[in-house]
C-alpha cells in the first residue's frame, strides 16, 4: 500500500474524515445485525469505495481486509471466453461486471447468482449473509440490470448486494427501489484541505496551504485525484513552493488544445485534424461523454455570449444521438462541425455589424 | 463503320425510292409495277422507323437501307460512286454482297406461312425480290472496280487468315479472279432474268389490285393527308402518304388475305424459292471454287455459319491490331514482353525483326513498335509509373512477372495469348481447370521455363500464362513469387555456374486475375508488373459488334449494339454471346430487344472504389438510351443531369456496392478532402447529420436485428453525393483510420487488462474502470518517474532515496517491472511491463520519463523488492525492522542478522562489528510477536479463541522449535502437532 491513496485510506467508519454523520448512521445500521441492499452513489473520488470497505470491516471485522485476486472465466452463449477479475475475502466479493463489456449479463447471471446461492459455511460468530460489491453498475447494460433485479430479491436470505454507482440516472428504477441509496457527496474544498494536510503530516512533509488550495482547484473536488496530484508534486519537486507546477492530466490538456484549435480555425481541413485528435482521445480510452463534456466546457468558456446557448443546445442534441449510435466519432465530429458552423456565422455577422 | 450518314447519304436516303423507280423504268419499261413497288416498299420502313428526319434513323435498321442502297446502285451512278468512293463503309459492303438476296428470301417464305404479318418485306412480292436481286447484280457488274476497292478494304478488316496466308500471291491472282467472278455473276444474272420474266405475268393481277391502294396514297399534288415529298429522277414530285401503324398492318393484312385467295404468289412461289436457293448455292460454290481469297472472309464465313462454333470463339482476335483493349495497355504489355527478347532470343533478336518484316502483318506491327520506341513520348509519360524499364544483370526486366487484372470479358486472356504469339513465344497456359497445388504448380513452372517442346518444329520458346491466378492456393502463389525472385542468387550459387545458369528464370510469365486485391495475390503484386485493364470504349466495342453482325448477316444496327455494349458493361464476350442468342432466334437485334431484355445484363459487383468514385463524382452527360413508354421507339438522348438522374444513379451504384457500412466509412474519411464551395460548413453539418442518422440506423440493425430500416441506409449516400460531388475526378483513399483506431484501442485495452491483473488486491485506490485510465494512470506515470541523478545508489540524496524507495514500493504493488529490450534503433532500453508508457500517451506530450540509468536503477530495486516480498513471512517478520532502516538494499539479505545486533544495543561502527550468536531472548520476543499474528487478529480476538489459546500456548510457544501450520483463508482446520510426530 505504498500509494498514498491506499496508504492513508481510513479503515474504520469512525475514522472517516468527512460525512461523519453518515458514518455514524452506517455504523448503527451494522449494529442492527441485518441491513438492506445498499447503493452508494456519488461522483468519482468522493469516497464511495472507502465507505463500503469500512462498512464491511464494521460487519465482519478485519478479516475482510485479507483480500485475494481471482480470475474467473465464463463462456458466453456465442462460445466466447471472457475473463473477469474479482477481489474477495471470505466474506465478500467485489466484481466489476462492466469489464465484460456487452457480455455483462452473463457475468451477472453466472457469477452473482452462483455466489448468492451458496450459504456461508460457518454461520456462528458471523453474519449469515455474504456481501457482493458491484462497482460501476451504471455502466451495465439494461439486460444485465434486469438480470440483477430478480437475483437481488430471490437470494436476499444469503446475500446482500452493495452497488457503487456514479449516477443513479442510469440505473433502472427497479434496482433503485430495491436498494437503500446512500449519497456520498464530493468533499468540500475545506475538507479536502484538511485531508491533504493530514496526509502530509503523516508523511512528514510540509504542505503550504496555498499549494493545497491550488491542487484542490485542479482536482475538481476529486479526492483521489487530489491525493495523487499531491504525491506527483512531491516526486517532482519536494521542498514545496506555493507556486510550483501542478501535474496536469495529459488528456485534459489534449482536449483543451483540441477545443482551442476548433476556435482558431473553422475549415474542413481543420475539422479533419480535429477528427484525428478525437480518434486519439477515444483510442486512449477516454469515454466519449467525457470528451463531449470537456469540449463543450472549453468551447463555451471561450465563445461569445450569444452563441453559448446554441452550443449547449446542439451539444445535448448530439450527445443524445451518440447514446443511440455506435460510432462515437461521427457524433463528436458532427458536433464540432455544427459548432464551427455557428461560430463562423457569428463571426460573419459580427463583421457585417462592424461594417455598418 | 461510320454509321452516321453524311449529307450525301441523307440525300440518297431521301431519294432512293425515286432512284429505284427510275431504275425500274429503265429495266422493264413497265409503268404499272413500278408504282406499286415504290409505294409498298416505301411507307413501311418510314412508318416503322418514326421520323425520317432523324439522322439516327439510318442506323436503326441498316439492313433495310442496304437493300435500298443496293437497288439504287444501278441507276444512281454518281450517287453510288460517291458512296463507294468513301472507303471503310460497311453498309456498302453489305450491299454489294450477294447475300442480301438470301435475306430477302426468308420474309417471302414467312408471307406464305402467314406468320410474318408485321414484316415490311411482305410487300416485296416475288417480282420485287427478284428485281432487287437483279439490280443488285447489275450494280455489282457495273462496279467491279469499286468492288475490288471495297474488298481490299474489307480484307483489311476481316482478314483473319491474312496473318498466315502469303499476301503477295493473292495480289497477283487478284485480277484473274475478278474476271472469273464477273463471268459468273453475268451468267447468274442471265439466269435470273429468265426467272423473273416467268414470274412477272403472275404478279400483274396483284399489282393491279394494289394500284387502287396506291391512288389513295400517292399524289402529284400537295395532298390533304400527312405526306412525305419525294422527288423522282425525272424531277417530278411525288407525295407519299403517312399512315398510322395500325392502318398499315390492316392494309397489309388485307393484301395478305387477297394474296391468299387470289394466289398472288400462286404455285410459282415454290419454284421461285427453289430457284433462289439454287442461285445462292451456286454462287456459294462458285465462290468456294474459284473465288479469290480476298473474298474469303465474307464468303467463306457464312458457309461455316451453320456449324456450332460459338461466336465468341469465331470472332476472337487473332492479330494484335484486332485487339479491342486499350492501346496503351496492349503496348505496355508488349513492351514488357519485348524486354525479354535479350534473354530469350539472345542475338536472334535482330533476326527476328527481319523475319517478321517479311510477314505483312508483322511488318506493320513492327513498324508500329519501332515507331513508339523511337518517339518514346508515351512511354516516358505513361508507363513510367508501372513499368520499370531497367534490366538486371542478366538482361531481364526487373519485374519478371506481368499481372493482368480487370473485370471479366475484357479480353485479358486473349491479349496475353495474342501478344505472346506475336512476340514469338509458344504459349503454355495454366488455368483454374488445371491442378494448381504447389507441386503441380512447380512442375508446370519448371517445365515451362526450362524446357522447350520437342514436337514443335518452330522451336519457339515458351511463355507461361497463368490464367485465373486469383483462385490459386496461396502456397502456389508464394512458390511462384519465390521462384521468380529467389532463383538467381540461390540456385546460381548452389549449383555451380553452368547448371545454375539453366535454372534462372529466363522465360516471361504472365499472370491473369480478376481481382487484384485478392489477399493471396499480395506478395505477387509487389514484384509484378501490374497492368490494369481499363474498360473498353463502348463505341469501339460496338464497331466490332457491327462487323460481327455483318459477317453473320444479322439484322441489327449500330445504336442497339452500343446499347448492348453499355448494358453489358462493355463485356465483349457477353455482347457477342447475346448477339448469337438473338441470331439463333432468327430475328434481328433491335434497340427494343436490347432494352427490354435482361440478356447481357450482368449483376455486376462494383468495387468499393468505383462506388466511392460515383458518389464523389458527377457523371458527365453522355449518350444514353431511354426506353420510352408503350410502343414508341427507344431513343438515343443525352443524359440529363437533373436531380432525379443523379439520385437514381447513386442509388444504383450504392446498391450494387452492397456493404453500406464500409461504404459509409469510406465516404466519411474522404468527404473532407473533396473540394466544395462551403464557406459556412453548412454542407458538412448536413452531411454529418446523415452520418449520425446512418450510425443510429446501423446500431438499430445490429442490436435488434431490425432489418426493416435497412433500406433507409442508402439515402445518406444520395445526400453526400449531392453535397460533395464534383465533375473533377475525386481522389479517394481507402478508409484506414477506423481500422487503425480499432487496433490502437485493442492494444490499449490489452495493456490495461494486464495492468489490472498484476495489481495487488490492496490497491483499491486506483479506482475502477475508466477512472483508472483517466486519473490514476497519468498521475501514476508522474509518480513513477522520480528525478534521479546518474550516480550510485549510495550517493543519492535523501530526497532521491526516499523517492526511489517510494517508487519501488508502488511498482511492486502494481506489479510493474522494467524489462530490458532492444529497441528498433539498436540500443537497449528498459520498457515497462505492462507498458504504462504507451497507456494514456498523447502525441506531443512526452511527459517526464526516467533516464536509462534511472530505469536501470529502479529495475534492480524492484527486483530486490519482489524477492524480498516473496520470502516466507516468518523471515520477513524477523528482519522487517532492519530492511526498513537499511539504506543499502544490496546488502540486505546477507547482513540482515548481524545488523540487528549492530543497530539495536551497541552503536558500533560497521568495521568493528563481529558476528555473535543470536541471543535466545530476542528470538523469543520475535516468536511472541509472531504468536500474536498467528491467530490472525492482532487486536480483536474473540473471547472463545482467547480461551482456546491460553492452555495450549504454554508448552508450545515456550519451546524454541515449533511448527506453524500454513494459514489458509478459511480457518478450517487447525491442529497442534508435535515435532516428533513429524520426524
Amino acid at each position: 500500500m505504498a500509494l498514498w491513496v491506499d496508504k492513508h485510506r481510513p479503515r474504520e467508519l469512525l475514522k472517516l474524515d468527512y460525512h461523519k454523520d453518515q458514518a455514524e448512521n452506517l455504523k448503527n445500521l451494522c449494529q442492527q445485525g441485518d441491513f438492506p441492499h445498499l447503493m452508494f452513489y456519488g461522483p468519482s473520488g468522493a469516497g464511495k469505495k472507502t465507505r463500503i470497505m469500512c462498512l464491511l470491516r464494521e460487519l465482519y471485522g478485519a478479516g475482510v481486509e485479507r483480500l485475494r485476486n481471482e480470475t474467473m472465466t465464463f463462456t458466453t452463449p456465442s462460445n466466447r471466453k471472457i475473463e473477469i477479475m474479482t477481489v474477495g475475502s471470505n466474506y465478500h466479493l467485489e466484481v466489476n461486471p462492466s469489464d465484460a463489456g456487452i457480455y455483462d449479463r452473463v457475468v451477472v447471471i453466472d457469477l452473482i447468482k452462483q455466489v448468492a446461492q451458496t450459504h456461508q459455511i460457518d454461520p456462528n460468530g458471523q453474519r449469515d449473509f455474504k456481501v457482493i460489491v458491484l462497482s460501476e453498475v451504471d455502466e451495465l447494460t439494461k439486460d444485465a440490470q434486469h438480470a440483477l433485479r430478480r437475483t437481488m430479491e430471490k437470494y436476499v436470505a444469503t446475500c446482500r448486494i452493495i452497488l457503487s454507482v456514479n449516477s443513479t440516472s442510469r440505473v433502472i428504477p427497479a434496482i433503485r427501489s430495491r436498494c437503500l441509496g446512500i449519497r456520498v457527496a464530493a468533499p468540500t474544498p475545506n475538507e479536502m484541505i484538511s485531508v491533504l494536510q493530514a496526509i502530509s503530516k503523516r508523511e512528514n512533509i510540509s504542505l503550504p496551504l496555498e499549494l493545497a488550495t491550488r491542487i484542490i482547484d485542479k482536482s475538481e473536488r476529486n479526492l483521489r485525484r487530489a491525493i495523487l496530484m499531491l504525491e506527483a508534486c512531491k516526486v517532482q519537486q519536494y521542498p514545496f513552493t506555493a507556486q510550483q507546477d501542478i501535474v496536469e492530466l495529459d488528456w485534459q490538456v489534449f482536449l483543451r488544445e483540441t477545443a482551442n484549435q476548433i476556435l482558431t480555425e473553422q475549415s474542413p481541413a481543420k475539422l479533419e485534424k480535429v477528427r484525428d485528435r478525437l480518434y486519439e482521445l477515444l483510442a486512449q480510452g477516454v469515454p466519449p461523454d467525457v470528451i463531449f463534456q470537456g469540449l463543450v466546457k472549453e468551447l463555451v468558456k471561450n465563445c461569445d455570449m450569444s452563441i453559448k446557448a446554441k452550443t449547449l443546445e446542439y451539444a445535448t442534441l448530439y450527445e443524445h444521438r451518440m447514446q443511440n449510435g455506435a460510432k462515437h466519432i461521427f457524433h463528436l465530429e458532427a458536433f464540432v462541425a455544427q459548432f464551427m458552423n455557428i461560430y463562423k456565422k457569428f463571426i460573419a455577422d459580427a463583421m457585417m455589424m462592424d461594417d455598418f | 463503320m461510320d454509321q452516321y450518314p453524311d449529307e450525301n447519304e441523307e440525300f440518297e436516303l431521301q431519294y432512293q425510292e425515286e432512284l429505284e423507280l427510275m431504275d425500274e423504268f429503265a429495266e422493264q419499261n413497265d409503268f404499272v409495277p413500278a408504282l406499286p413497288n415504290k409505294t409498298i416498299v416505301n411507307p413501311a420502313p418510314i412508318l416503322s422507323q418514326g421520323s425520317l428526319n432523324s439522322p439516327q434513323l439510318s442506323q436503326i435498321s441498316f439492313n433495310a437501307d442496304d437493300s435500298h442502297l443496293s437497288s439504287l446502285g444501278g441507276g444512281g451512278g454518281p450517287v453510288n460512286r460517291r458512296l463507294f468512293g468513301t472507303p471503310k463503309q460497311p453498309p456498302t459492303r453489305g450491299a454489294s454482297t450477294p447475300f442480301v438476296s438470301k435475306q430477302k428470301m426468308a420474309p417471302i417464305q414467312e408471307v406464305l406461312d402467314l406468320n410474318g404479318l408485321d414484316n415490311e418485306d411482305l410487300d416485296m412480292g416475288p417480282s420485287t425480290a427478284n428485281r432487287a436481286l437483279e439490280e443488285l447484280q447489275k450494280a455489282n457488274n457495273k462496279r467491279k472496280r469499286l468492288e475490288r476497292d471495297l474488298f481490299g478494304d474489307i480484307g483489311d478488316l476481316f482478314g483473319d487468315d491474312t496473318y498466315e496466308d502469303p499476301e503477295a500471291k493473292k495480289a497477283r491472282t487478284e485480277e484473274e479472279r475478278d474476271l472469273e467472278a464477273i463471268e459468273k455473276i453475268l451468267e447468274t444474272r442471265r439466269k435470273l432474268r429468265e426467272q423473273s420474266k416467268a414470274v412477272r405475268p403472275d404478279s400483274l393481277a396483284r399489282l393491279e389490285a394494289l394500284h387502287a391502294f396506291k391512288m389513295r396514297n400517292l399524289s402529284y399534288n400537295i395532298p390533304q393527308w400527312p405526306f412525305l415529298p419525294l422527288r423522282r429522277s425525272d424531277d417530278e414530285r411525288v407525295y407519299v402518304r403517312f399512315h398510322s401503324e395500325e392502318y398499315e398492318t390492316k392494309a397489309i393484312n388485307e393484301i395478305h388475305a387477297a394474296s391468299g385467295l387470289g394466289g398472288l404468289l400462286g404455285e410459282h412461289k415454290e419454284k421461285i424459292w427453289e430457284e433462289a436457293n439454287e442461285l445462292v448455292l451456286k454462287r456459294l460454290s462458285s465462290n468456294k471454287d474459284g473465288a479469290s481469297h480476298e473474298h474469303a472472309p465474307i464468303v467463306v464465313e457464312p458457309v461455316s455459319n451453320d456449324d456450332t462454333r460459338l461466336w465468341v470463339e469465331k470472332y476472337k482476335p487473332r492479330k494484335y491490331i484486332d485487339l479491342l483493349s486499350d492501346e496503351m495497355t496492349n503496348r505496355s504489355l508488349l513492351y514488357w514482353l519485348k524486354m525479354w527478347d535479350k534473354v530469350v532470343f539472345g542475338k536472334e533478336f535482330k533476326a527476328l525483326q527481319a523475319n517478321a518484316a517479311n510477314n505483312g502483318e508483322m511488318s506493320n506491327f513492327n513498324k508500329r513498335t519501332g515507331k513508339f520506341e523511337s518517339n518514346g513520348g508515351w512511354r516516358a509519360r505513361k508507363t513510367k509509373q508501372f513499368l520499370n524499364t531497367n534490366v538486371d544483370e542478366m538482361g531481364r526486366p526487373i519485374q519478371k512477372v506481368a499481372l493482368l487484372c480487370g473485370p471479366p470479358g475484357l479480353g485479358k486472356t486473349t491479349l496475353a495469348h495474342t501478344i505472346a504469339r506475336h512476340a514469338g513465344y509458344n504459349v503454355r497456359e495454366v488455368n483454374a481447370s488445371d491442378d494448381r497445388s504447389p507441386e503441380a504448380f512447380k512442375m508446370a513452372l519448371e517445365n515451362g521455363t526450362q524446357m522447350s517442346s520437342v514436337m514443335n518444329e518452330s522451336k519457339k520458346p515458351n511463355c507461361i500464362i497463368l490464367d485465373e491466378i486469383d483462385g490459386a492456393p496461396r502456397q502456389s502463389i508464394e512458390f511462384l513469387v519465390k521462384f521468380v525472385t529467389d532463383s538467381v542468387p540461390v540456385k546460381g550459387k548452389g549449383k555451380g555456374a553452368g547448371k545454375g545458369a539453366h535454372n534462372i528464370l529466363k522465360r516471361p510469365i504472365i499472370c491473369i486475375c480478376n481481382d487484384i486485391y485478392d489477399p493471396a495475390l499480395r506478395p505477387l503484386r509487389q514484384i509484378a508488373f501490374v497492368v490494369t485493364f481499363p474498360p473498353i470504349d463502348s463505341s469501339r466495342l460496338a464497331e466490332r459488334l457491327v462487323q460481327v453482325a455483318q459477317n453473320e448477316r444479322m439484322k441489327t444496327d449500330f445504336g442497339s449494339l452500343i446499347a448492348l455494349a453499355e448494358k453489358s458493361g462493355n463485356d465483349v464476350r457477353c455482347c457477342i454471346s447475346t448477339m448469337q442468342f438473338f441470331n439463333a432466334q432468327k430475328k434481328g437485334l433491335t434497340l427494343q430487344d436490347v432494352l427490354n431484355n435482361n440478356l447481357g445484363q450482368k449483376d455486376r459487383h462494383q468495387g468499393l472504389f468505383e462506388v466511392w468514385g460515383a458518389i464523389f463524382r458527377i457523371q458527365r452527360p453522355k449518350k444514353q438510351l431511354t426506353q420510352a413508354k408503350g410502343d414508341e421507339e427507344a431513343q438515343v438522348t443525352m443524359t440529363d443531369m437533373s436531380m432525379s438522374t443523379r439520385v437514381r444513379h447513386v442509388l444504383d451504384v450504392v446498391h450494387s456496392g452492397g456493404d453500406y457500412e464500409r461504404l459509409m466509412q469510406g465516404v466519411y474519411e474522404n468527404y473532407l478532402q473533396q473540394k466544395m464551395p462551403d464557406p459556412n460548413l453548412n454542407g458538412i453539418v448536413e452531411a454529418n447529420q446523415w452520418f449520425c442518422f446512418s450510425d443510429t440506423l446501423q446500431r438499430q440493425i445490429h442490436q435488434q436485428q431490425n432489418y426493416t430500416v435497412y433500406p433507409y441506409l442508402q439515402y445518406g449516400f444520395v445526400i453526400w453525393h449531392m453535397l460533395f460531388a464534383s465533375l473533377a475526378w475525386p481522389k479517394i483513399n481507402f478508409p484506414s483510420k477506423s481500422f487503425e483506431f480499432n487496433q490502437k484501442q485493442t492494444t490499449q485495452k490489452n495493456i490495461f487488462q494486464s495492468l489490472r491483473k498484476s495489481l495487488t488486491c490492496g490497491a483499491i485506490g486506483v479506482g475502477q474502470g475508466h477512472v483508472v485510465l483517466l486519473e490514476t494512470v497519468p498521475l501514476l506515470k508522474k509518480i513513477l518517474s522520480p528525478q534521479l541523478r546518474s550516480v550510485a545508489v549510495q550517493l543519492l540524496s535523501q530526497k532521491e532515496q526516499s523517492d526511489l524507495k517510494h517508487c519501488v514500493e508502488i511498482m511492486a504493488d502494481f506489479g510493474i517491472t522494467y524489462h530490458q529490450v532492444k529497441s528498433a534503433e539498436g540500443p537497449y532500453i528498459f520498457r515497462m511491463e505492462p507498458d504504462l508508457d504507451a497507456l494514456a500517451q498523447f502525441p506531443g506530450y512526452t511527459g517526464v520519463t526516467l533516464s536509462y540509468f534511472g530505469r536501470q536503477l529502479v529495475a534492480r530495486e524492484v527486483e530486490l523488492e519482489r524477492i524480498h516480498r516473496s520470502t516466507p513471512k516468518a523471515i520477513e517478520q524477523n528482519d522487517k525492522s532492519h530492511t526498513r532502516t537499511d539504506k543499502k538494499p544490496q546488502e540486505r539479505k546477507p547482513s540482515a542478522k548481524p545488523n540487528t545486533n549492530a543497530t539495536s544495543p551497541t552503536n558500533l561502527p560497521n568495521h568493528l562489528q563481529r558476528l555473535k550468536p543470536k541471543r535466545i531472548e530476542s528470538s523469543k520476543a520475535a516468536s511472541e510477536t509472531v504468536s500474536k499474528d498467528f491467530f490472525g487478529r492482532i487486536q480483536r480476538k474473540t473471547p472463545a479463541q482467547k480461551l482456546a489459546e491460553e492452555p495450549k500456548s504454554d508448552p508450545i510457544v515456550k519451546s524454541p522449535i515449533w511448527y506453524r501450520y500454513k494459514e489458509g483463508f478459511n480457518n478450517a482446520v487447525r491442529k497442534d502437532i508435535h515435532m516428533n510426530e513429524l520426524l
